[in-house]
């Protein structure tokens, strides 16, 4: 009938979408519950009893784990700079030398171009508790760098990981661009700085979101190479609150707390390259 | 302004496949100065490989390539003075319109008043100045070309090379930018290379053209002379829509003999031309365009008669194709609209035996 529209989706449908929507709220929730049990366990006392216990509903609210926290150990504040400082300059590092070598295993050809590449991509396939012994032993044994911010930073400087997400970003940018630029008498990296990099922004957002986080996450190798409290990063610096026979939640949560701000804000700051790099590829085909 | 000379070059590719691939074999021409030179030809034929090498994007495996008095085989794209309009615009996306016209000229440390005026003349030129702000995604297909090809003006150089600009746009845009390309050459009196794959294109545009096929030049010419005069039955299929028809066919003392129905009184202009090749198979070109419906043909010299079981009529409004198999081959006729004769019915076609071409069997090149 005119005017009238009859809606052909049947009851299965609905029962579907319903239970799809259903496994995807429990699987948000999920997700959520550490969050959230992280921020409730922030606002307990630490010198109460519930500090010492997993609970999912708070009992009291209070500041007190927070400043727990800063005074805790002196250098609180320097383990908050190391991980920004590492993080920082890890991502840096990252974002330059993965997205060159990106743009060069995707756009130019060099002799030995594809040989370089697969044995780069054969690496990722060593687990890194293989190499970590024989990272160290160079680290701190040959190169004496233990207890340095070079001791943490330099073997994440780049990664083949990055690399290869570059040059897959990278082989999507048409290369009638690079041959625009280069009549246009742009240099080589001035077509790799002025044509490429800002195109490929979206991919460059997504790495560098991954790359700091993993970094600001990362306890294990700055555990090992650190000694003194002063090189602590705040991952490595939390887990003193877990001691012998306890472990403080509260202040041990103010402080996963204010250690996830930084990756909050990153994200949300580059939330809209983020997601246009991961429906970029869908987009275009 | 600079004439191109291609002095045997040659670009080989290795395949994974086919191992080493010549894509331009031998190649030798000259573009003269402020000459309109078309590259035409199938796919894979070789005609961007070697814009390509004049625009110093590939090597040359051998030969030398010129432009100007200068031999250009070492000389990087930016020191050749060239611009280049490529087939999918190659616009750069996160920069406006002004900044895509501007690049270049920034990039050779232009003064910036200087890059202001070129840049406003090119856009007056092309009619792009409310669109200076914009960046090429909000632009429509016909704009973006015209950027493009403001992008190749401002630098103001020696030769414009030019491919396949034209193949991303719907075909009445594509009639509008090949009638503003020719006038944008008329008025700037550049030396022109152009690469297409559509003969149309070609014909319409080119002062010379260059047929290629499989890296080989088969022809460079007049878009007259290949029409009339093809080189070889390469040339004289891909000039020209539909294609030449081919039959194979015997000469007898003053006779074409087709097959026992098709016979044809072999012209006087002709009769030198075929006195050596008595007896020999050899191939005979007409053109579409040379067969008539006998209402409607004109006063022809030499008309030759086709019995034709017409399998097809194509109606194109204008004239209309027939389609219809004589000796193993189905042979095309352009026809006058006008034409009353429908598929299904056996009727008697006109040749013009003095339009047909000759062609040697086994070289396939023309005899003359």
């Amino acid at each position: 009938m005119k005017g009238e529209i009859k809606d052909l989706k049947g009851a299965s449908f609905y029962i579907k979408r319903g239970l799809i929507y259903m496994v995807l709220i429990l699987w948000s929730l999920f997700t959520f519950l550490p969050l959230y049990w992280m921020l409730v366990s922030s606002f307990i006392d630490p010198n109460s009893s519930a500090s010492l216990q997993f609970t999912l509903v708070p009992k009291e609210f209070t500041l007190a784990s927070y400043s727990y926290f800063f005074t805790f150990n002196k250098n609180v504040l320097r383990w908050l700079f190391n991980s920004l400082l590492i993080s920082g300059v890890v991502t840096l590092a990252n974002v330059f030398f993965a997205s060159m070598a990106g743009y060069a295993f995707s756009k130019l050809r060099f002799p030995g171009r594809n040989a370089f590449f697969w044995t780069l991509m054969s690496s990722i396939m060593i687990p890194g508790q293989v190499t970590l012994i024989p990272l160290y032993i160079l680290v701190v044994n040959v190169f004496n760098m233990s207890d340095t911010y070079f001791a943490i930073i330099l073997p994440g400087v780049v990664s083949v990981y990055n690399i290869f997400l570059m040059k897959q970003y990278m082989t999507s940018i048409p290369s009638t661009l690079i041959d625009a630029a280069r009549i246009d008498a742009c240099s080589e990296f001035g077509i790799f700085r002025k044509v490429i990099f800002p195109m490929a922004k979206p991919g460059v957002a997504v790495m560098a979101i991954f790359t700091f986080v993993g970094q600001w996450n990362d306890f294990f190798w700055p555990f090992l190479v650190t000694k003194t409290s002063t090189m602590r990063t705040i991952q490595v610096g939390l887990s003193s609150f877990k001691f012998a026979d306890s472990t403080q939640f509260g202040p041990m949560m103010a402080g996963a707390v204010i250690a996830s701000i930084p990756m909050f804000i990153l994200f949300f700051a580059l939330q809209k390259y983020f997601l246009q790099g991961i429906t970029i590829g869908a987009i275009k085909g | 302004m600079a004439k191109i000379i291609f002095d045997h070059v040659t670009k080989e590719f290795v395949d994974d496949k086919k191992g080493r691939v010549k894509a331009v074999d031998d190649s030798c021409f000259t573009v003269e100065d402020q000459e309109f030179m078309v590259f035409v030809g199938p796919s894979g034929c070789g005609k961007t490989t070697s814009l390509r090498m004049i625009a110093g994007l590939e090597r040359q495996t051998s030969g030398n390539i010129y432009i100007g008095d200068r031999v250009v085989n070492n000389l990087h794209p930016k020191e050749r003075d060239i611009a280049m309009v490529f087939q999918d615009y190659a616009l750069y996306p996160h920069m406006t319109i002004y900044e895509n016209l501007a690049f270049g000229l920034k990039n050779l440390k232009t003064p910036k008043l200087e890059i202001e005026a070129k840049v406003k003349r090119a856009s007056e030129i092309l009619g792009l100045g409310d669109l200076l702000e914009r960046r090429p995604r909000e632009l429509s297909g016909g704009q973006r070309q015209r950027v493009a090809l403001g992008r190749a003006i401002v630098r103001n150089p020696k030769v414009f090379l030019f491919d396949e600009p034209l193949s991303n746009l719907d075909a009445k845009l594509r009639v509008q930018m090949r009638v503003e390309i020719a006038e944008l050459h008329k008025a700037l009196g550049t030396t022109i290379v152009y690469v297409t794959h559509d003969q149309v294109e070609a014909m319409t545009l080119g002062q010379r053209i260059v047929v290629m096929n499989r890296g080989v030049i088969q022809q460079i010419a007049t878009p007259d002379n290949l029409y009339n005069k093809p080189a070889n039955m390469f040339v004289a299929g891909f000039i020209g829509a539909p294609a030449m028809n081919f039959l194979n066919c015997r000469i007898e003392q003053k006779h074409f003999v087709i097959d026992q129905d098709t016979v044809f009184g072999i012209s006087q202009e002709y009769q030198k031309l075929c006195k050596p090749l008595i007896g020999r198979e050899i191939v005979l070109g007409i053109r579409p365009e040379d067969i008539y419906d006998p209402h409607l043909a004109p006063n022809l010299k030499n008309p030759g008669t086709l019995h034709a079981a017409v399998k097809v009529v194509e109606k194109l409004g204008a004239e209309n194709l027939f389609y219809f198999d004589r000796a193993g081959v189905t042979v095309t006729a352009r026809i006058s609209a006008q034409s009353r004769v429908m598929a299904g019915e056996h009727v008697e076609l006109l040749m013009d035996l003095d339009k047909v071409h000759l062609f040697d069997k086994e070289s396939g090149m023309a005899i003359r």
